[in-house]
């Protein structure tokens, strides 16, 4: 078990060796430099570029700047091409100001799409299956920001509050309760728009693996033994069926990276899906590494914790 | 059934907890509901962060707007584009003049020139009004003994690997000629003393010894730089305001003005700002309230340069650089290179300004708070928020549901407003413009009539009437139209497309059988490329294409991300036509966008403009302090221009802001008046005195 | 071959033995896929747009009748269905004299844009689903068939899988953009950059497939016969491999247009002169107050195209799904 434990980890970590010296080598490849990423500053001179070319090291050889980017990391030190300021601390921060929308993204999420997927398993074939089959492959057809303007707009034109931001200015002097309140309305529109897609493939999936389940003998026996139907489904079927959603719990981390550029660049959100394109559109390479390197970190921890927590769960599977 | 219950009541509560969250939070008319103190705080919103708040090293515009309310420099524009004292009461502009004694030249009647009788014969030429109008003007003439200095300059060498030269100078005897004035043509005014030739006999080879020796030749067309026989140095002294306070109380003193020039030219610090202030020769306090600047040479948009915003120098010294050093624990490898871009007072900032800083979330918010102690006064409003939202749709939703206070409105929309009664607008000329830049060093685009013809083809009044929705001006030359500087009687090109199919056939371009237009068998065909993210540029591309496509000019259009735009196409010169714009300032100095020595790669005059006419134009305006003369030669330089259609000028589009109609401009007895932008195109001038009221206010 | 491949897919023996007799593996797919009524809806839609796409590069490209690049800035803003005003010179009119959709902000014609449009967000999706699954084909192929193989210090199924694991290490959409934001802007760039991050899963499931069926008889008896492996692997193992690939490509066709929205809204997505949906939608954002159809048109033809190919999607992983084929 600690044997098959750390062969496991230490495969993840050449794992995660390679994925950065990947995206190092794709994003220092790339056509575009920080220092003349400046629009504004006409009054940048070839010398002044190059003194900061020197300053980043972005006058050596890409294996040395991949060593000065580790080193730098490693030793929390790494500071961002554009304002100097050390890169970690400013992903902590960004990362503290995703983390109130990821967590009530997944709350609706899980909350919303298992009653959803029971009952259309349960019902299957009838109106209410169909028409949430429906209404699940739209939601994932939908461009996501598409339904975000239409939500928006609905929300200014009909209740005429506002909705961008994580709260509302101005009200620093009011009530407490009424400044907790306006913040959780923030959060309202742009996680229920993030979560809409999970919704639909969560509660799709519910849906299929009840119906596999409930096909299962010992449900039949069950059933063959009298116990009301409510029994069967709850106590029976669903617990079987909840297995693979533990695994899912690992694949969750990922997430807070990676889907949300887009929703965080609508809602004005200062989240770390903004953090990371505003770095790429000023070429600032040490924080688009560092977010890619966490990205895959946190991939590669989610996927370990999930085989860990598959082995735990499931008694016929054994670590070996 | 536990799980069952579970599973139905829990996504009810969470959708009535997040439902409820709504009737909480104010809308447009329930702002000040319980919350009276709205109208003391006014939010404004940016599409993006500022970067870093330390006047002289920051280089973006959110940063300056933050910047500008924090910080104050020596002087500023008033609302007619005049300098304007702000930290220096006045200022005072002289000049002392330099002329070398050349042992061994002569002069015209064939006397030998020695110091002795350079200064009594300029001083008997001056006093008898030999030398018409320099009686006035001089205020002391002193003989200046000789000198000797070495300087270190770094040439490319082999293999580009740069190579230190060392020069040692042997500066000989000079002439000081102190003046009441700036005169960029005194050294002229004295050839009937010292001849037209006095420069030529100048023994450089006994001035200047280069090491190492075999240098000599590559740097020899330097030396009348390092050892000059003629030299102009200017002087600026300022006076400044006394009692003015830093936010954290220190007072602001002269100190602080030499701190900020010697930052700005310290090269850790890597300053966008070094080449505004590298005319400086040295700065001097004369006493804690008096500094005084003096330049190498003429070059009279220097002054311009002081309103930077000034930083303080017991904040930022090497003491307390250190001190930051220890208390964050830095590394010794890191300590090398931590300066001010490190320091944590770019996201900190404490200035002199009528703002204090109290916060900044990055990609969220700053926060300043009003200076109580300002100089002038405290201004109106208590807060400022610096909003930052990212999409141009969402900042206009935010505005219209009142929590963003100000929103520029795209032309498209100003309509709408005007006829909404909730907000007041304003549209006013800035100091940019845009047109299509031709890459003049291509065989294609060298003759000035194909660009004529390319420009008369092009409607732009009709870009400026459905593009624009009018709220644009039609442009003519380099200048910002609303400054002195742009000559307003020189007329745009006319439109007239048949016009431009007559100039091309001329230039030898004939239709071909599909319609474009060919000559030696060779397409009237190009490249137009623009950055992507500006509608308006898009839009003018668009139109454009279509506009040559109808006089057979067949034109590929191309939009890139502004990075790669500049690296691939602008800084190596490598387009064809581009559709760019430029903001500039009040300065006359066009040097970098359009003398011919800045056509190289990465440098403004990337369209490779040459002109010999508008190259001395560019280089007397810049050395002339007399604004009346200044003037006449912009104007001069701007007819030039336009006639040669480096660029097809198109418009000045106007800045169109949009408030809330309870924001007014308060006059000091209270009474208040509607707000009115400056000349600049700016609404911010009059910033310090907005507030706003709770009803809305009626004006007749 | 053929009796091999029932067998696979219908598990008993004695039903494949009756299904021979009236009907082939396509067959029982179409009676199977026929049944869902919204995949039947999907496909009809799809099969109108590929026939609009065709057209609509024909009609805008080839033989010009919808010209959208055609600049009549009297008309701009024009809504949908309104007519062409007198200003407008006789050579640049609309068909009809009606905009069918209406203008843009230059006074472009919105119907003649959007047909322009479907062609290049379809060859998007196809062209990038194209190389993801031809990735995957390869890959996953390369590591189920070859998989024992060693090189070195592993074996060729390690390094693939390996490698596939690095890449699913990324996260998807951000390694996207980065990669679409440094580069320059060009359409095939981003179909390449939407196919070469999306072929993991493919190349997952051809690797099991192929796992499988090496060991199956059909296999296991073409390699005792000494037939080339090149033969074996195209002709015996990838078709019957093709199935849930053919799936995930249809549903990746779908991603693969959603992706190119989601750039364009970011501002990297294809540069004009290209028209996409996708851009025509982020355009068309700027105007929602002033011309919400601007807005609405593309991302409702979006979402139905790609609500569509979602639907063909299922409709077909259920109709290949062995369980359902039973009943």
């Amino acid at each position: 078990m600690w044997s098959y434990i750390l062969r496991n980890l230490l495969q993840r970590l050449v794992l995660l060796f390679i994925v950065s010296v990947i995206a190092h080598g794709v994003v220092h490849l790339a056509p575009g430099e920080p220092t003349q990423v400046d629009p504004s500053n006409p009054r940048m001179k070839p010398e002044d570029i190059v003194k900061i070319r020197k300053a980043f090291h972005l006058d050596e050889p890409l294996h040395l700047q991949y060593a000065y980017w580790m080193r730098d990391l490693l030793s929390g030190e790494l500071k961002s091409f554009k304002d100097s300021q050390p890169v970690l601390p400013k992903i902590w921060d960004r990362f503290l100001n995703s983390l109130p929308l990821f967590i009530l993204a997944t709350i609706i999420v899980w909350t919303l799409s298992f009653p959803t997927g029971i009952k259309a398993a349960i019902r299957r074939g009838s109106i209410y299956d169909r028409s949430t089959a429906f209404i699940a492959y739209t939601l994932i057809s939908v461009p996501g920001f598409f339904l975000s303007y239409l939500a928006i707009l609905w929300v200014v034109a009909v209740l005429g509050v506002p909705v961008i931001g994580m709260r509302t200015f101005g009200m620093e002097d009011a009530m407490p309760w009424f400044q907790g309140m306006d913040r959780i309305w923030h959060l309202v529109i742009p996680s229920l728009m993030s979560a809409l897609g999970g919704i639909a493939v969560l509660s799709r999936y519910v849906r299929s693996q009840m119906l596999e389940v409930i096909g299962q003998d010992y449900v039949r026996t069950a059933r063959a033994k009298g116990l009301p139907e409510d029994q069967v489904i709850y106590h029976h079927a669903l617990r079987n069926a909840l297995l693979p959603f533990v695994t899912m719990f690992g694949f969750l981390l990922p997430g807070l990276i990676g889907g949300s550029v887009i929703f965080e660049q609508i809602f004005a959100w200062p989240g770390l899906g903004r953090l990371g394109y505003d770095a790429i559109l000023s070429r600032d390479f040490p924080v688009i590494l560092t977010i890619n390197f966490i990205a895959a970190a946190l991939t590669l921890a989610g996927t370990f914790v999930s085989d860990l927590l598959y082995a735990v769960a499931d008694p016929r599977i054994r670590l070996h | 059934m536990k799980l069952k219950t579970i599973l139905i009541v829990a996504p009810l509560v969470v959708t009535v907890v997040l439902i409820q969250s709504y009737f909480w939070v104010p809308s447009y008319e329930t702002q000040t509901v319980g919350n009276p103190s709205r109208v003391e705080k006014f939010i404004d919103s940016s599409i993006g962060d500022a970067k870093i708040l330390n006047p002289i090293i920051q280089a973006d515009s959110a940063s300056s707007d933050i910047t500008t309310l924090v910080f104050e420099g020596l002087l500023d524009l008033d609302e007619n584009l005049n300098l304007r004292g702000r930290l220096a009461t006045e200022w005072q502009v002289t000049e002392k003049a330099y002329l070398a004694v050349i042992s061994g030249a002569r002069f015209i009647d064939g006397t030998p020139v020695t110091a002795v009788t350079l200064e009594q014969r300029l001083r008997r030429a001056i006093a008898s009004g030999l030398i018409p109008g320099l009686k006035d003007q001089v205020m002391g003439l002193r003989r200046v003994a000789a000198e000797e200095r070495s300087e270190d300059i770094s040439l490319p060498g082999k293999d580009d690997k740069a190579q230190t030269v060392k020069l040692h100078l042997r500066i000989p005897e000079r002439i000081e000629i102190s003046l009441r004035g700036v005169d960029q043509d005194l050294f002229e005014k004295l050839i009937p003393v010292i001849g037209a030739q006095y420069a030529d006999s100048a023994p450089y080879d006994r001035w200047v010894e280069v090491e190492p020796n075999e240098r000599r030749e590559a740097v020899r067309s330097q030396f009348p730089q390092w050892v000059p026989v003629f030299e102009h140095n200017p002087i600026i002294e300022f006076k400044l305001r006394k009692g003015v306070k830093f936010h954290d109380g220190q007072e602001f003193d002269a100190g602080d003005v030499k701190f900020t020039y010697d930052a700005i030219m310290n090269p850790k610090n890597l300053s966008p700002r070094t080449s505004d202030f590298e005319p400086v020769k040295k700065i001097e306090i004369l006493d804690p309230y008096t500094v005084r600047v003096v330049y190498k040479r003429l070059f009279s948009p220097a002054i311009n340069a002081w309103m930077m915003g000034i930083i303080p120098e017991h904040l930022l010294n090497d003491v307390e650089l250190k001190k930051e050093m220890e208390r964050r624990n830095i590394s010794p490898e890191l300590r090398k290179t931590f300066g001010m871009r490190e320091s944590e007072f770019s996201r900190h900032p404490v200035g002199v300004g009528p703002y204090r800083f109290v916060e900044w979330q990055s990609d969220e918010m700053i926060h300043l708070r009003r200076n109580e102690d300002y100089w002038e006064g405290a201004p109106q409003y208590k807060d400022y928020f610096y909003r930052i939202i990212p999409d141009k749709l969402t900042q206009e939703v935010e505005f219209r549901s009142g929590a963003v206070d100000r929103y520029s409105a795209r032309p498209h929309q100003i309509a709408r407003y005007k006829k909404d009664k909730r907000y007041q607008n304003f549209t006013s000329l800035g100091f940019g413009y845009t047109y299509i830049g031709y890459n003049n060093r291509l065989p294609l685009f060298k003759d000035p009539l194909l660009r004529k013809a390319l420009g008369m083809a092009i409607d732009v009044r009709e870009i400026i009437k459905y593009i624009l929705y009018d709220e644009a001006e039609r442009v003519t030359g380099p200048y910002p139209k609303n400054t002195q500087w742009y000559d307003q009687s020189i007329q745009p090109l006319a439109y007239d497309p048949e016009g431009a199919i007559r100039l091309l056939n001329e230039l030898g371009w004939k239709k071909n059988a599909d319609g474009w237009m060919e000559k030696d068998g060779k397409l009237l065909e190009f490249n137009l490329l623009t950055n992507n993210g500006n509608p308006i540029r898009k839009a003018v591309v668009t139109i454009a294409q279509n506009a040559w496509k109808k006089i057979g000019v067949k034109c590929n259009t191309q939009l890139f991300e502004w990075a790669v735009f500049l690296q691939d196409f602008i800084n190596p010169g490598k387009f064809d036509a581009v559709v760019l714009g430029w903001s500039l300032s009040q300065d006359p100095d066009l040097f970098q966008l359009w003398h011919s020595s800045e056509a190289g790669p990465q440098k403004l005059n990337f369209v490779g403009y040459n002109s010999a006419e508008a190259d001395e134009l560019i280089v007397r305006i810049r050395k002339e302090y007399d604004i009346d003369k200044q003037r006449e030669l912009t104007h001069r330089l701007h007819r030039q221009i336009a006639n040669d259609q480096p660029y097809t000028f198109l418009f000045a589009p106007r800045a169109t802001e949009v408030l809330d109609k309870k924001i007014v401009m308060m006059k000091k007895d209270g009474s208040y008046t509607k707000i009115t932008p400056s000349r600049s195109g700016s609404i911010y001038y009059s910033f310090n005195k907005w507030k706003k009221l709770e009803h809305v206010p009626e004006f007749k | 071959m053929g009796e091999a491949e029932k067998n696979r897919h219908n598990g008993s023996p004695d039903r494949a033995a009756q299904a021979v007799i009236y009907e082939t593996p396509f067959d029982e797919f179409w009676r199977l896929f026929k049944r869902d009524r919204l995949a039947m809806v999907g496909l009809v839609v799809l099969v109108l747009l590929l026939f609009m796409a065709v057209a609509g590069k024909a009609l805008t490209e080839w033989w010009v009748v919808f010209d959208p690049s055609t600049v009549n800035l009297v008309d701009k803003f024009k809504s949908p269905l309104s007519q062409v005003s007198t200003l407008v010179p006789v050579d640049t009119r609309p068909l009809l004299g009606v905009y069918i959709l209406g203008t843009d902000e230059l006074g472009r014609d919105v119907f003649a844009r959007m047909l322009q449009g479907s062609f290049v967000s379809l060859s998007i999706g196809f062209i990038a689903v194209g190389i993801s699954v031809f990735i995957g084909i390869l890959l996953g192929g390369l590591a189920g068939y070859y998989g024992k193989l060693r090189l070195g210090i592993m074996t060729v199924d390690t390094l693939i899988m390996r490698f596939t694991d690095v890449m699913l290490c990324f996260p998807t959409f951000f390694l996207i953009l980065t990669v679409v934001a440094l580069l320059p802007p060009s359409i095939y760039n981003i179909m390449i950059v939407i196919g070469v991050t999306s072929w993991m899963g493919t190349a997952r499931f051809v690797r099991a497939e192929f796992l499988a069926l090496r060991e199956q008889d059909f296999v296991v008896a073409a390699q005792a016969m000494g037939l080339p492996e090149r033969r074996i692997i195209f002709l015996h193992m990838v078709p019957n491999a093709i199935a849930p690939v053919l799936v995930s490509a249809t549903i990746g066709v779908a991603t693969a247009i959603l992706t190119e929205s989601a750039l364009s809204f970011l501002g990297f997505g294809v540069q004009p002169p290209f028209a996409t949906w996708g851009n025509i939608l982020s355009d068309g954002k700027g105007f929602i107050f002033d011309a919400p159809w601007l807005f609405f048109i593309p991302g409702l033809a979006i979402l139905v195209v790609v609500l569509a190919f979602n639907l063909v999607g299922e409709g077909m992983r259920e109709a290949l799904n062995p369980k359902l084929r039973q009943r």
